[in-house]
């Protein structure tokens, strides 16, 4: 339902976006035969038209919000855009608001009659439809790279860049350059706990020392027994060069972003990693917790004295914002001339469902990533502009 | 003929014109300009969309205004004209491909600029050392690892498609009774139809395990499965097309050799397949350009890091092919190093073409030397 009127908002805009184009392409023919040869007047008068589509808000419907990028952001991003297309009522129960029988997360924050779409964006100024399935505005994510999500939102394709790793990272561009450009919107966390093959855990291989493992991904450990294993070689699973789960473990792991490896294979996907740490009965990988599964488990880090352990009930854990492999998930928005805070109405309305408590328990610990405290989802707000 | 090289070339050109003239003048002019119009504006459009105009929309209506105005007056004159376009366009488009391919590649082939005897060349140093890293220092962009596992792939893909494909091919052709035949050809052509993914999914999910267990590899990528694998993908290329130039041979020729009291073994053996040679080589080496440029079963069977396996003939490593390269690198590379992924793409075209040339030169050759079959 939800994808349904998704295409059907979609569809409004692409055609309002043809009427557009069509009448100025029908003014720019009226002004090339009335004064053959003033070219420059015509393409001003094409990208006014762009800007005015894509800009409006208020009185008709304005332009679907998109994104792309890192698979890793994915699940938190397509699950709030879903909700957001479903523009459920508040006496839905499950999804959104609270009746009889349940309530959504962090309700009694929010407590509203309005549907979830019309709820958030109404805060930023955009008139609530009323109407289950119809938002004020459609959102579309689309599901690619982090590096990918960057360039797509700096050459302004997306609205929003999801990524994994930080934008300087992945665009190789100074901080200075980042701020001038950008604003980062943290959504959520992500832990990159390092898990082993079942056989491995079962032989007693728990728990590892940083070091230990800086060893194992830099080829000085090549074979369990060194670490109190079985006699086995070790299979390391290392992720796509260059990628943003790779930069991020090289920086947070192997103390630089350039660091060198030694690793066994490298595979693009999360999926994959969990695929082949089901399959062999030596490896060692690291990837999303949100691809934890049967076969694999996740073992306890030792950094410097402090076991961060995979049980949410330990002292330390692996979900702190203090373990090391944990990094945060962008959703980046491009700062231009429309935008000199760098982050619209539109997108705004968005991204502060996220940052709701509601937003971080449905859209971030259901999809198994971790909350952001108190503390940080006041920062990030204070990104966003003033709502209306 | 004793006219001297430049009359010839003087007279060929005026006989053109004269050609030209007469065409010029037999034809309707109406029909002339239409299609002047039409080409005209077509050219115009492609103007305008090398240089990403708005105004690109306009001369393309009027090519297709102009167009379809003429083919209702004068269908034989305009049909001419667009399909003489339309093949103008194929070959555009390739020289777009190959000159973006050449132009993106540029900053790899400065950064691995490397001297020799005091010459520096500019994407030697990809052919020079082994070391391909793009993130830790020193940071190097070397092909050799990628050409290598290419190579490594492409050669066991062969050894399974080549065998395999022209016994298929020998036996559908010439030996299969009918039923037999309309069972397999068809099934061989699904063969071909079956995505790359499903295979390479196959391959990550059952072989790599298995090969990994079998075989007591750290891990299950081996260039011998994913070569074997290659192979059975290009299997119904070589067979169809192979079996295309067996049944083409004349029959009168095998019924020459059958009268002089030949088997019908000896017949293949000593007339069919030398004759039909040039046409089962060219099957052979559309299967070899079809596994070089096989690559979703390659970037998901393949371990993914840059290593030449050593000794150099040792299958049971997997590490990388130029186009796995590509595609497991190209979402999260930028710079030099995205520029490094063209610099493969360059390879690949370049192999690709010397392979399509090759063919071409062993066909032109075999059918000289037969005297024209075909």
């Amino acid at each position: 339902m939800s994808r349904d009127s998704g295409r059907q908002a979609d569809a409004v805009s692409r055609r309002k976006y043809l009427l557009t184009s069509a009448a100025v392409g029908a003014a720019g023919l009226a002004g090339c035969s009335g004064n053959s040869g003033d070219g420059s007047d015509g393409s001003d008068g094409g990208s006014e038209g762009e800007e005015g589509n894509t800009m409006e808000s208020g009185s008709s419907a304005p332009a679907t919000v998109t994104a792309e990028g890192s698979s890793t952001v994915y699940p938190i991003s397509n699950k709030g855009s879903s909700y957001w297309n479903s523009n459920s009522p508040a006496s839905d129960g499950e999804y959104w608001g609270s009746n009889d029988e349940s309530s959504v997360a962090g309700w009694d924050q929010i407590d509203t009659d309005q549907n979830i779409a019309d709820y958030f964006a109404s805060l930023y100024g955009f008139e609530a439809t009323g109407e289950r399935s119809n938002p004020p505005f459609a959102t579309r994510v689309a599901l690619s790279h982090s590096g990918t999500g960057c360039e797509a939102v700096r050459d302004g394709l997306v609205d929003i860049g999801n990524s994994s790793g930080p934008i300087t990272a992945e665009l190789d561009i100074s901080e200075e350059e980042r701020d001038e450009n950008y604003v980062d919107h943290v959504v959520g966390r992500d832990g990159q706990p390092v898990f082993v093959s079942q056989a491995i855990y079962d032989a007693g291989v728990e728990q590892l020392t940083g070091e230990q493992i800086r060893g194992i991904y830099q080829g000085d450990i090549t074979n369990w027994s060194e670490v109190g294993g079985p006699d086995q070689e070790i299979y390391v699973v290392g992720r796509a060069e260059g990628s943003g789960t790779d930069t991020s473990f090289r920086l947070n792991m192997l103390g630089d972003a350039d660091a060198p490896m030694d690793v066994d294979t490298r595979l693009g996907q999360n999926q994959q990693v969990q695929q082949v740490l089901q399959d062999n009965d030596n490896a060692i990988g690291y990837m999303a917790l949100a691809f934890s599964g049967s076969g694999i488990q996740a073992i306890a880090i030792d950094f410097e004295g402090t076991v961060y352990r995979p049980d949410p009930d330990a002292e330390n854990t692996i979900f702190d914002s203090e373990y090391p492999l944990n990094r945060d998930l962008h959703m980046y928005t491009r700062i231009n001339e429309e935008t000199p805070e760098g982050t619209d109405m539109r997108e705004a309305a968005f991204l502060n469902m996220f940052l709701t408590e509601f937003g971080q328990k449905t859209f971030v610990e259901d999809v198994n990533y971790i909350t952001l405290p108190t503390s940080d989802i006041e920062a990030e707000r204070e990104k966003l502009p003033e709502q209306a | 003929m004793s006219l001297t090289p430049q009359t010839d070339w003087r007279a060929s050109i005026e006989r053109r014109l004269t050609r030209t003239q007469e065409f010029v003048d037999d034809t309707d002019p109406e029909a002339l300009a239409v299609v002047l119009v039409s080409m005209g504006s077509l050219l115009a459009a492609f103007v305008g969309f090398l240089l990403a105009s708005p105004w690109t929309a306009v001369p393309l209506g009027a090519f297709l205004i102009a167009t379809g105005y003429g083919w209702a007056r004068h269908q034989a004159l305009v049909a001419r004209a667009v399909t003489f376009a339309m093949t103008t366009v194929t070959l555009v488009t390739l020289g777009l491909i190959v000159a973006f391919i050449f132009a993106e590649s540029i900053p790899a082939f400065q950064y691995e600029t490397a001297t020799v005897f005091g010459v520096s060349v500019p994407g030697l140093g990809m052919f020079t050392q082994a070391r391909w890293d793009a993130v830790s220092e020193p940071v190097r962009y070397s092909l050799l690892p990628m050409i290598h596992g290419t190579v490594m792939v492409t050669t066991i893909a062969t050894l399974v498609a080549a065998p395999l494909g022209v016994a298929a091919a020998l036996f559908i052709a010439e030996i299969a009774p009918p039923q037999v035949r309309e069972l397999v050809k068809p099934g061989i052509e699904i063969l071909a139809g079956i995505p790359s993914i499903v295979y390479g999914f196959i391959g990550f999910t059952v072989i790599n395990p298995w090969a990994s267990g079998a075989f007591d590899l750290n891990g299950g990528s081996t260039y011998l499965f994913v070569g074997m694998v290659v192979g059975l993908m290009a299997l119904p290329t070589v067979v169809s097309v192979a079996e295309d130039a067996l049944t083409s041979v004349p029959d009168v020729m095998k019924d020459g050799s059958l009268a002089l009291g030949a088997t019908d073994w000896q017949s293949m053996t000593s007339i069919t397949l030398p004759a039909a040679f040039s046409g089962v080589s060219a099957a052979v080496l559309l299967g070899v350009g079809r596994a070089i440029g096989e690559t979703m079963a390659a970037t998901v069977m393949l371990a993914g890091i840059p290593r030449i396996s050593e000794p150099l003939v040792n299958v049971f490593y997997g590490y990388e092919t130029l186009t796995s390269l590509i595609a497991r690198g190209y979402g999260s590379a930028n710079g030099v190093h995205e520029s490094a992924l063209f610099a493969a793409g360059v390879v690949l075209f370049v192999t690709v073409l010397c392979l399509s040339i090759g063919s071409q030169y062993i066909e032109a050759r075999m059918r000289r030397r037969l005297g024209g079959v075909e």
